[in-house]
Formats: C-alpha cells, sequence, structure tokens
C-alpha cells in the first residue's frame, strides 16, 4: 500500500512539472477598480486564447499599491508586465543608475511603436531608453452631481466666485451635510496649483526649482481656505469621520451630499458607477475668473512597462501589443484605462463606440485647457502619500494648527526639500 | 540467527553533534529569515540606504534625525501612550472575564470560546475595516449615542479619541492572556479560599491577597507579551486611521513602514526599527529585573 501511495505521488510530481514545462507562463500587474479589473481580465483572457500561454494576474486598488511594487521591483520579483505611474519611471532606478524597467525600443519587433505619438514617447523615455506604453493622457477636471445641484437650484458652477456662492446656497437649502464639493489633501494641492497657474501663467516647478514664491503660495492656499470658510468643501475633520478610503467609496458622495468632485478623467468612471441611483453625473466647466491663463497639467496617466527581470520579454511585449493595438485587446479594455493613447486603440474605439462619452468628454475638456507641465516630483511619495507634505499641510490648515502663512511656508519648505532630493 | 553485535558507545561530542544535524533546518532558518535581516538591518540603520539605490555610511545620523524631528519625536509619545494605556487595560479586562468564566455556571464553555473569538479575528484587514465602519459619523456607536441622547463624537477625526478607538481594538482582543490567566486561575488551590474564608476573608481581600500572587507568574508572562506586541501593532492605525489626524496615530511601526516604502528610506525606516527595539528590551528587562519583587514561583524556596 505505502509503495502504492509513493508511486502515485511522484507520478502527481511528474505531471505537475511537465505541465509546467509545458505552459508558457507570463504575469501580469495593474491597479484600478472593479470595472477596470473586468476589462484587463477579459483582455488577458482573450490573449491567452489567442496565444496559447497562461497569464497569472496581480491586481488591487491604487491604496498601498506603490508599496507593495517597489518592494517587489526591489526584490527582483515584479510581474513581467506591470502597470506603472508615471512617475515611476524617474524614481525605480537601481544604485547604478539603471532602470528597473527594460527599454521598450528593443522591442519596436513586437510592438508597433508608431501608434503613439513622440510627444507621448517622449514622456516616458528617460536617458534615451522608452520604458514604458502610456495608456492614456490625463488631468483633473471637476465633476458634478447635477441632481443635487437642482435640488439646491444652484445652476453648475463655471467661476471661482460662483462655487463660493453655490456653498452657501447649499447650506442654507439642503443643510450642514450637503456640500457642493469635496477635497482630499492630494485634490486641495492640485487644485491649488490650477488656480496659481491660472493666476500667474507660470508652471509650478521648472527645471526642478519651486517657481513660487511662499506669498503667492500664500494666495493659492488662502483660495483653498475660503473654500472651506464658505462651506464648499467639508473640513478634513468631516471627511475623516466619513471613514472611507476615497471619496468614490463615500456614503456622501454616493447620495450625493457631496456634490461634486475633482479628478482624473481616467478615474471619472468608478465616481460615476458609485453613485445611487437616479443621480445625474455630469463633467463640470473649468474655471474661468482665476486669470488670464488657462491653468492646470496634463501628463500621463499611468503605462505599461516591462520588468527587467522577465524571462519571456518577447511574450511580455506581445502582451503590451495585444491590449494596446490589436483589435480584441482594445475592444476588451475599452476606455477603462482613459481614452486610449494608441492610434489604433482611439479609432477603433471610436468606430464601435466603446468610449464611455463621460471619459471623452472631460479628457477632451482637459487636453483642450490644461497647457503646463508636470514636474515627476510632483507625486514623490514624500509628498503625496498619507504622511507626507501634502496632507501635512492642508490637514494642518484645516485643524487649524496653522494659519495661511504658516501652511505656505510648510509647503514651500516640503516641497523645495523633496526637489533637492 | 543473526548475531547481536555490542554497539559502540556514543561518544559526548557525537551526541552533541546529533543534537546539531537535528536543530539545523530551525537554524538554517533563523540565520536566514531572523539573524541576517535583523543585522543586516543594523548596518542600514547607519547609512543612507535607498530602497532603490542603496547607500553609504553615514554614522549616527539617522538616529539623530529620529531624535530631533518632531514627527518621530510625535510617534515615539504616541507609541508610548498607546502601549501604556493598551496593556493594563488589557490585562485588566482579561483577568476580569477570566474570573467570571471561573464560577461554575451554566453554558460557560460556550461563552469561554465565544469571548476567545475576537483574538482570532482581531488581527486580521477586515475587523480593522469593520471597526473603522463602526466609530464613523454615521456608524453603529454613533447611532447609539443618538439613541441614548447624548451627542455624537467624531471619532476618526478628533486626535484623543482615534488614539483610543485603535486602543479599543486592541483591547477587544483580550482572549489569548484571557484563556492563560483562566488556567491560572483555576491552579490556585481551592483550600487556601476556604481557610480564608474560615479566617474571615472577604472575596476582595482572597482576590487580592491568595488570587493575584498565586498567578503573578501568568500576570508576568502576559504582561511581557503584551507590551511586546503592543509596541509592534501596525494593522489598526494603518488601515484605520493611516496614522491620523495629526499624526495622533502615527506609532513608530507607521513610521518605519512608510519610511522604508513611501519615501524608499530603508536607512531611517532601520533606525527605527531598531529604537523601537531597544524599548521593547528595555521595558522587558525592566519586567524581569523587578520580578524577584512581585512574582511568585512556588517552586522557589523562600529562605535562601
Amino acid at each position: 500500500m505505502k509503495k502504492l501511495i509513493a508511486v502515485v505521488l511522484c507520478l502527481v510530481l511528474a505531471l505537475s512539472c511537465t505541465a509546467v514545462a509545458v505552459a508558457e507562463e507570463l504575469s501580469i500587474s495593474w491597479w484600478g477598480g472593479d470595472s477596470r479589473h473586468e476589462a484587463t481580465q477579459n483582455a488577458v483572457a482573450a490573449f491567452e486564447a489567442a496565444e496559447g500561454v497562461t497569464v497569472k494576474t496581480h491586481y488591487a486598488a491604487w491604496s498601498g499599491w506603490e508599496e507593495t511594487m517597489s518592494g517587489s521591483f526591489v526584490a527582483g520579483n515584479a510581474e513581467d508586465v506591470d502597470m506603472v505611474n508615471w512617475n515611476w519611471l524617474f524614481s525605480f532606478v537601481d544604485e547604478n543608475g539603471e532602470s528597473y524597467f527594460m527599454d521598450l525600443n528593443e522591442m519596436a519587433d513586437t510592438i508597433d511603436l508608431s501608434q503613439w505619438s513622440q510627444a507621448m514617447l517622449d514622456a516616458c523615455t528617460v536617458n534615451g531608453k522608452l520604458l514604458a506604453l502610456p495608456n492614456a493622457l490625463t488631468g483633473r477636471i471637476f465633476y458634478w452631481n447635477k441632481t443635487t445641484f437642482d435640488q439646491a437650484g444652484v445652476e453648475l458652477p463655471t467661476t471661482y466666485a460662483a462655487l463660493l456662492e453655490a456653498g452657501k446656497t447649499f447650506q442654507e437649502k439642503l443643510g450642514d451635510d450637503y456640500y457642493p464639493l469635496a477635497l482630499g489633501a492630494y485634490d486641495k494641492m492640485i487644485l491649488m496649483v490650477y488656480m496659481l497657474e491660472s493666476k500667474y501663467g507660470k508652471a509650478w516647478v521648472v527645471d526642478g526649482a519651486l517657481n513660487y514664491t511662499v506669498e503667492e503660495i500664500a494666495e493659492g492656499i488662502q483660495l483653498i481656505q475660503d473654500l472651506e470658510d464658505n462651506h464648499v468643501i467639508p473640513t478634513a475633520q468631516t471627511l475623516a469621520g466619513d471613514g472611507a478610503d476615497s471619496l468614490d467609496k463615500n456614503d456622501k458622495w454616493i447620495t450625493g451630499k457631496y456634490a461634486g468632485v475633482w479628478e482624473w478623467d481616467t478615474s471619472a468612471s468608478k465616481c460615476q458607477n458609485a453613485l445611487a441611483e437616479g443621480q445625474e453625473f455630469v463633467v463640470g466647466e473649468e474655471l474661468t475668473d482665476l486669470g488670464e491663463f488657462k491653468g492646470g497639467f496634463t501628463k500621463v496617466a499611468h503605462a505599461f512597462a516591462i520588468s527587467r527581470n522577465t524571462q519571456n520579454a518577447e511574450l511580455a511585449a506581445k502582451l503590451i501589443n495585444f491590449m494596446n493595438n490589436e483589435d480584441e485587446g482594445i475592444r476588451a479594455r475599452k476606455s477603462e484605462y482613459g481614452i486610449p493613447a494608441s492610434a489604433k486603440g482611439l479609432a477603433l474605439c471610436k468606430e464601435e463606440g466603446l468610449i464611455n462619452p463621460t471619459v471623452a468628454e472631460a479628457n477632451g475638456k482637459i487636453l483642450a485647457w490644461c497647457s503646463f507641465p508636470l514636474d515627476p516630483k510632483f507625486e514623490d511619495g514624500a509628498l503625496k502619500n498619507t504622511d507626507g507634505v501634502y496632507q501635512e499641510v492642508f490637514e494642518g490648515l484645516s485643524y487649524k494648527d496653522y494659519s495661511v502663512e504658516e501652511a505656505a511656508q510648510v509647503l514651500y519648505d516640503g516641497v523645495t526639500a523633496v526637489l533637492a532630493k | 540467527m543473526q548475531s547481536i553485535r555490542p554497539g559502540r558507545r556514543r561518544t559526548k561530542l557525537e551526541q552533541g553533534y546529533w543534537g546539531f544535524i537535528l536543530i539545523m533546518p530551525w537554524l538554517i532558518g533563523f540565520l536566514i529569515f531572523k539573524a541576517y535581516p535583523f543585522l543586516s538591518s543594523l548596518y542600514y540603520s547607519f547609512t543612507d540606504w535607498n530602497l532603490f539605490k542603496g547607500g553609504s555610511w553615514i554614522g549616527i545620523q539617522n538616529y539623530v534625525t529620529a531624535f530631533t524631528t518632531a514627527k518621530n519625536l510625535k510617534a515615539l509619545r504616541v507609541t508610548f501612550i498607546y502601549a501604556f494605556m493598551t496593556v493594563p487595560l488589557k490585562l485588566a479586562f482579561a483577568l476580569f472575564i477570566a474570573y467570571i468564566l471561573n464560577f461554575k455556571i451554566r453554558g460557560v464553555g460556550l461563552f469561554r470560546t465565544a469571548y476567545y473569538i475576537p483574538s482570532i479575528l482581531g488581527g486580521s484587514m477586515a475587523i480593522a475595516v469593520l471597526w473603522r465602519a463602526m466609530f464613523k459619523n454615521d456608524g453603529v456607536v454613533n447611532r447609539i449615542l443618538t439613541i441614548l441622547g447624548l451627542d455624537n463624537v467624531n471619532f476618526l477625526a478628533d486626535k484623543t479619541w482615534a488614539l483610543f478607538i485603535i486602543c479599543l481594538l486592541r483591547v477587544w482582543q483580550f482572549g489569548s492572556p484571557m484563556v492563560l490567566f483562566l488556567a491560572a486561575l483555576k491552579g490556585v488551590p481551592e483550600e487556601l479560599y476556604e481557610a480564608a474564608s474560615i479566617d474571615g476573608a472577604t472575596s476582595g481581600r482572597q482576590f487580592v491577597k491568595i488570587t493575584l500572587p498565586l498567578i503573578s507568574p501568568v500576570i508576568f508572562y502576559n504582561l511581557v507579551t503584551q507590551l511586546v506586541q503592543a509596541f509592534q501593532e501596525f494593522n489598526g492605525p494603518y488601515i484605520i486611521t493611516q496614522g491620523g489626524p495629526r499624526n495622533a496615530t502615527t506609532l513608530i511601526s507607521l513610521i518605519v513602514y512608510n519610511s522604508a516604502f513611501s519615501e524608499y528610506n530603508v536607512g531611517m525606516s532601520s533606525a527605527m526599527a531598531w529604537i523601537m527595539f531597544v524599548i521593547v528590551m528595555i521595558f522587558t528587562a525592566i519586567s524581569f529585573s523587578t520580578q524577584k519583587k512581585w512574582v511568585y514561583y512556588s517552586d522557589e524556596r523562600g529562605d535562601k
């Protein structure tokens, strides 16, 4: 009996080894909401069927993802194909100055690079190496819950002054729990830069140096503080008390008590899908009374890269090409990663009506308006994360730990220190 | 029939050699997964090691920064408050429940199991998420306060309350010390209580004069293990408050994590981890050095 068991076990082991040897395997990682997970899984399944390979998937929400992936890259066990944030291309560099991502120019025979504009390829090229291929370009824009605005009898705001007025009207007509807009610390930071760029017509950071004085920054912070003082946005305390990871998971957004968000166009669908039935979600307009310039920046939303440790670069490149440039992959992903950056992807999505009209409208408005570049260090973890400088400044302001002038100084010092690293 | 050959007696050296072979799997695991990371983190703490780019020796600079940066000092203070609020509350609560469950009451087995369940669930992410949902503005706790006619409290945004609910999550997981206390209480001889009763001691006096001294070894064990656990707490503040509001729940463990994986500053992260280690070591040493004064071991002679 024992011999029989031993033989069976050996056979099982041998079979599993054979199975591993036969099936070619690839792995892919990405972050996002449920709708993106589903779309990517469909694209991966189509690729598996087309190539006869197995692809392992690893995905989750954004929260905590950067920490997970930074550890994976350093440990050398990141997936073959990885969705990357744009600033990773500049920060994920080893002690020899070598990137953790492979140069995709070497894969030009497999990936049709001509589908991306030169400007997009340049944005992902570091030290002459093309480290990733963008999924989309993105920027921030307002999205409003028109149903709540209608309840308050307020027109959707197109100026900063109208936004301030809307705050008061919301409070009077709908109650203390209702706000026209909700902003987290990072949202406030991006909105403040948008406002400053609109007034001063200069980028936030130029040639690695902060391009604004403490006094100018104080003006921007005052504009954000005025939003809070006029009941346009909830305080940091109120948002913390809501107990939600992000605005799209916040009950008050879902039920329409928070009637606006300032979001990436690539993330619009998660906010839209979260709304309870009967709420109308619309793309807002840029604010026109902030200055004579068109503020705001666009950036590569995210991109796909190949880990330098991959054992199967050719197949990994095929998967990237499949998702961006081949019909089945494009159809599966639709506009879940934003408006496709690949020309072929965009053409097919338009032709077959695969683009979410809200995403298309928002992206069109952003690309037509935003005129400033973004420095990669704007998204540095020491600034952006939950214990970073942006959180310290805007939470401190909301808790009255800082005056506007003090907050401006803390922000100036924090950003300068990170830029100097 | 085989002849029986007299076996050679094993020398002491050979016996030691076999013992060494037998513990080898553990030893290899210990050296690779404990000793190496432990010592390398000590080395990193004296460098400006970047997660991606490596680094070079900077001496005690990280330790100087750790004790001169307001954020780190606050984290140290919060960690102490957390540990000294959580451990006594948890031990007192565990002992209280164990004392009750030590009585012969109907369905006591069910209660013992029920009270142990939080210890199994407590460390999980799901419970931390549930905790946040319970204490949010429109969560079940505030609804109960409303029903009782009390004012609502913004638990997650108030600096004091936020730390308290993080402590409460740990106190709620009192099952493990409770089981140990229960076992210790069972070991206290009935005759001592009977004798004390005959002498007219009240139950309160019996508890102080008989129960506490006799279970003091278990109190000591629970104190040391719970202190170590409390100084290492991570899940609660990471999930429930992300260290907020205004760093009111930023424990050292969060600084260790954020320094390494958000700011990629492994050197600073290692320094903070070593500071935490030294603190735990000091408290453990204090506990051990004072145990002669308050821990009673029945196998020790008092007349030495």
